[in-house]
Formats: C-alpha cells, sequence, structure tokens
C-alpha cells in the first residue's frame, strides 16, 4: 500500500518591535527626579496607616484611601533578605533584544523597614549571603528613569 | 436566590510542546467537539461562548477575533477573559454567573494557548510597566524563585520534598492520557540534579510551557436534568485580588499581609459551611507553578498548619491513593497551556466527582472537591464542585 503523503505545516514568523511611552505619573515622577537631580530614593507615607508606600503612590490599599504627600527620605542602605540568579536564556520584550543580566537580584530590606527586590553587585555567588548588607551605587549622571538607570546596584558594605 | 449550575460536558486536548499541525483555531475547536460530545449536544444547544487566553503571550492582541467560526461564538453572546493564570478559572466563574442570573440556559467555556507561538517567559515580564519594574522582572520563574527560597526559610522543608512534590505529579501524569510531561521519574536524586533554572528552582521543579485547550459546558438546573445524569455542580466560585507590589510577589515578606489564598478560602468555607476542609472535601486540583507552591498552597487552604505542608508531601496524605489527593491529574507542573491550566483544574476536579478520570481516579470517593487558581496579578480563585447539592 502507498504511504500517505505527510502534509506540510507552514510556519509564519516575524520578530516586532514597538516603540511605547509610559507616564511615571506624580508619584514616581517624584521619585525619579529625586534619584535624577539628589541621589536620594523617597517614599510617601499614608496619613491615615502611617505606612510607607513603596513605589511611591497616590491610593493606599490597605486603606483605600488617598495616600497624600508626606515625603520622607529613604537610606539608601539596607540588608539582603534573599537572592536568586539565573542560569536560563531570557528576552527583554520591552526591547526586544536578549537580556544579559550578570548581576544576582536580591530582595533587601532598606533601613527604614521597605523590601525592594534590586540587584547585587557582586557576582561571586560564593560571597551571596544573606544578612549581608548593602549600599546602592548610583550613576554618575542621573538620567530619571529610576531603579534601572539610576542605581546601577547594591554594592557589598562592611557595617 | 440564584439559578443551580452545573458542568454538563468536559473536553480537553492533549498536551505538548509544539503543535504545528493545528493553527490556534484549530487546536480550539477540537477541545469545543470534545465537550459537546461528553454532553452530546450540537453547537445549536450553547447559548453563549466565554473564552480564556493571555493575549499578548502568542503576540496578537484579540486572538478571538479569528476564532469565531471554531469556537462556536459567532452570532452568540459572550467575552473573553484576561487575568493571568487565573483566567481559565475566572472565566468559569463568569459563565456561571451568567447561567446562575438566569440569563443564559447554557455556556460554552474554553481555555486555552498555544506556546508554541511566542516566549511566554518574556511576555510576562511584559508585565512590568515601562514606569516601573522594568529590568528587574524575569517571568513567572523568578516569582517562584523568590517564593521557594521564603518557603524554605519560613517552614523547614527541604529540597527533597519538593522533588517528592515534583514524583507525585510525575507519577499522576504517567496515568492521564491528556497530560504534557510523563517523565517516568523515578528517584528524588534525578529531580536534584537536573539543570537549573534560577537558585533555588531546577528545571523538574517548574510547571513546563505546554499548547491545548479545555472546555466545558455549563447548564442551569432545568437543562442540566434534561443533558446528563451525572451532573458536576459548581456550588460556589471566589476570586481574591492580590497585585503584586505590596507583599513581595506569591510569598510575604513583611509578615504582616494576608495572602489572597487565606481570605479566598476563609470566605469559601464559610459560605459552604466548611469547618474542616480536610474532612468536608475529598480532594482538590490546585494550580501549582512549581513543587515548592505546592507545599505552601496545602498550608494556605487550611488542608494542614502553617509551615506544615511538607510534612502532608512526607505522610502520602495528597497521593492518589491518600487521605487528600491533590492532583492527580499531573497537575500545572505536568501541564501548562496557560488560558487553559486553571480550567483543566476544574475539569479534572469534576472528572474526579463523576468518577470518570480513569487511570488516575483517586482511591477514595469523591462528592466534593476544589479547584484553584493563582494569577500574574497574584488572584486567587477557587471553585467548589459537589456530586449533589
Amino acid at each position: 500500500m502507498a504511504e500517505e503523503p505527510r502534509p506540510e505545516y507552514i510556519k509564519v514568523t516575524y520578530t516586532k518591535s514597538r516603540p511605547y511611552r509610559w507616564a511615571a505619573g506624580k508619584y514616581l515622577s517624584k521619585l525619579y527626579t529625586e534619584m535624577r537631580d539628589n541621589k536620594k530614593l523617597v517614599a510617601n507615607r499614608c496619613q491615615h496607616c502611617k505606612e510607607l508606600l513603596w513605589p511611591p503612590q497616590m491610593v493606599c490599599g490597605r486603606c483605600k484611601a488617598r495616600a497624600g504627600e508626606d515625603w520622607v527620605e529613604l537610606s539608601d542602605k539596607g540588608t539582603v533578605v534573599q537572592y536568586t540568579y539565573v542560569n536560563f536564556p531570557l528576552w527583554d520584550p520591552h526591547e526586544g533584544r536578549p537580556v544579559k543580566e550578570e548581576h544576582p537580584h536580591a530582595t533587601i530590606l532598606l533601613d527604614n523597614g521597605i523590601y525592594w527586590v534590586t540587584r547585587l553587585e557582586e557576582k561571586d555567588k560564593e560571597k551571596l549571603k544573606v544578612g549581608m548588607r548593602v549600599q546602592a551605587v548610583w550613576r554618575e549622571e542621573g538620567r530619571g528613569r529610576g531603579l534601572d538607570e539610576d542605581i546601577l546596584y547594591f554594592r557589598t558594605i562592611e557595617q | 436566590m440564584a439559578n443551580r449550575v452545573a458542568i454538563v460536558g468536559i473536553g480537553q486536548t492533549y498536551h505538548k510542546s509544539k503543535r504545528p499541525d493545528v493553527s490556534q483555531p484549530e487546536m480550539v475547536n477540537e477541545a469545543v467537539r470534545a465537550a459537546l460530545a461528553d454532553a452530546q449536544l450540537s453547537m445549536k444547544d450553547i447559548e453563549s461562548v466565554f473564552l480564556s487566553n493571555m493575549e499578548t503571550f502568542e503576540g496578537v492582541y484579540l486572538p478571538d477575533l479569528w476564532m469565531a467560526d471554531e469556537a462556536g461564538s459567532f452570532m452568540k453572546p459572550g467575552f473573553k477573559i484576561a487575568s493571568g493564570g487565573t483566567s481559565g478559572a475566572v472565566v468559569v466563574e463568569e459563565a456561571f454567573h451568567f447561567v446562575a442570573s438566569g440569563l443564559f440556559r447554557t455556556a460554552l467555556v474554553i481555555g486555552f494557548e498555544k506556546q508554541d507561538a511566542g516566549d511566554t517567559t518574556a511576555a510576562i515580564t511584559a508585565s512590568t510597566t515601562l514606569a516601573w519594574g522594568k529590568g528587574m522582572a524575569r517571568g513567572a520563574i523568578h516569582e517562584f524563585a523568590k517564593q521557594a527560597l521564603s518557603y524554605i526559610r519560613q517552614s523547614g522543608a527541604r529540597e527533597e520534598h519538593a522533588a517528592m512534590v515534583r514524583l507525585k505529579a510525575d507519577r499522576g501524569a504517567c496515568r492521564n492520557p491528556y497530560a504534557h510531561l510523563k517523565l517516568g521519574l523515578k528517584s528524588v536524586e534525578e529531580i536534584l540534579q537536573s539543570e537549573p533554572l534560577e537558585w533555588p528552582l531546577r528545571l523538574y521543579d517548574f510547571c513546563p510551557q505546554s499548547c491545548g485547550a479545555c472546555a466545558l459546558i455549563l447548564a442551569s438546573e432545568e437543562e442540566t436534568r434534561r443533558i446528563t445524569n451525572k451532573p458536576v455542580w459548581i456550588a460556589d466560585c471566589i476570586t481574591i485580588h492580590q497585585e503584586t507590589f505590596r507583599a513581595g510577589a506569591f510569598c510575604d515578606l513583611t509578615g504582616r499581609e494576608p495572602y489572597s489564598q487565606q481570605v479566598a478560602a476563609t470566605k469559601l468555607y464559610k459560605r459552604n459551611g466548611i469547618t474542616n476542609p480536610r474532612r468536608d472535601i475529598d480532594m482538590a486540583e490546585v494550580y501549582e507553578p512549581s513543587d515548592w507552591e505546592e507545599m505552601l498552597l496545602y498550608e494556605l487552604f487550611y488542608l494542614c498548619e502553617k509551615n506544615e505542608g511538607w510534612r502532608l508531601v512526607e505522610k502520602g496524605i495528597t497521593e492518589i491513593e491518600g487521605e487528600f489527593p491533590v492532583n492527580p491529574s499531573g497537575g500545572v507542573l505536568a501541564t501548562n497551556p496557560i488560558g487553559a491550566t486553571p480550567t483543566i483544574r476544574v475539569a479534572e476536579a469534576a472528572l474526579q466527582i463523576r468518577g470518570d478520570a480513569g487511570e488516575h481516579q483517586v482511591t477514595r470517593d469523591v462528592k466534593t472537591a476544589f479547584a484553584t487558581a493563582l494569577g500574574g496579578p497574584n488572584w486567587t480563585t477557587m471553585i467548589l464542585l459537589k456530586r449533589s447539592l
């Protein structure tokens, strides 16, 4: 019996790149200008429950109310709570190119009590420790784009 | 009082990493036909159609635009849900609301995802806004790596426990004809030696990317009596929001935040007179993107005390033959077509109640079961199913 010919399945491929412009809004803009111009981290404190909001934002979700603009300067020092490093290839969906991430990511607790997921300078896995003290390394010329641009990573410090 | 609603038809495709032989609409049609055949109905009997898919994972914004014919929705009411990982359960909840309200007598629910079309981790990474978080997101894997680190620290669970959950999932998947990964895993060591993804997650600790679809047919009580003598009643549904910024994603580092799972379970159990879920419910199909997450979910759904999820694994409580089976289908660890993943949880729990799960039918008799979903925006959806109301 003649073998049935195997149908050919066509695959249509394309790679897209689209430009986007996101408004950071009033609250993030305040943080980003402080980072760019003064190398400072700031957050707003909810006028009702007194919690610091991170990232800064208009509404406190706990109180379901307008948080207000009681701006507080945060320390740029903190303690590593946990860290991970990545072993699989990543694609940046916003830039449309592969990501080369050499730095471990870590959740750190800033000295003002805020948890933040950020990068560590230290690439040697053997030297990573929960509880290690770190401080932000700021870019010389601020760009006003927040974490990705104005703080390069957090550096291990002694105290 | 709302009308009673039952699941009267269940259908799913087989699941694979790649389906070059079908387009997305053709794949959806396979599940629709399977559900209609199961209910012994035709599209003429279906009043409304509800879809679940994470649009943009496959690169287009309106995939439903191109499958009205194959989904059966042409000239019918209904809509599509896209709420990350919960989509496929929220869509069941929404169809339930419409049928319970009396607006429709029948509804077809379809979850689908064809992940061979694109890079899902990149798509999930794009859920951060350009204004905040860009560069720090690395898809779902990153979130569940952090969850695993927190769980290790808080509960004292070891990597061996996560591997035991993975083994359980694979044993189920190997008995489930529709499951995607059937690895035939034999030992804990095999899992601990799989390649690292992101510390502390390894390849086998995490769910795959699958192509597949799952369809359910919901009907009002009156229609149900006409259609089947084996209905699975939807007793209740709940969705609770918890967007990710606050507590640090799928784990709570602050120790001050309630989990959406706990809030959902507390409300659902209270509304349904469930005081001891291990006793009052017979099994569950939960949404566990990683083996570590499954152990945490046991705790958050109050199947055990806090920090003791890994003890249920040690004791074999959640095995197919166990006292409270969880994910006998192999779960998300084996099969993960995202828009369909939670729909499959509901379908598999319903099959257990019907006694139609075949090789992976659990040992104990299942009269009551729940299915859950967990989503990108850290929502929790729970659906409570019963053999009789």
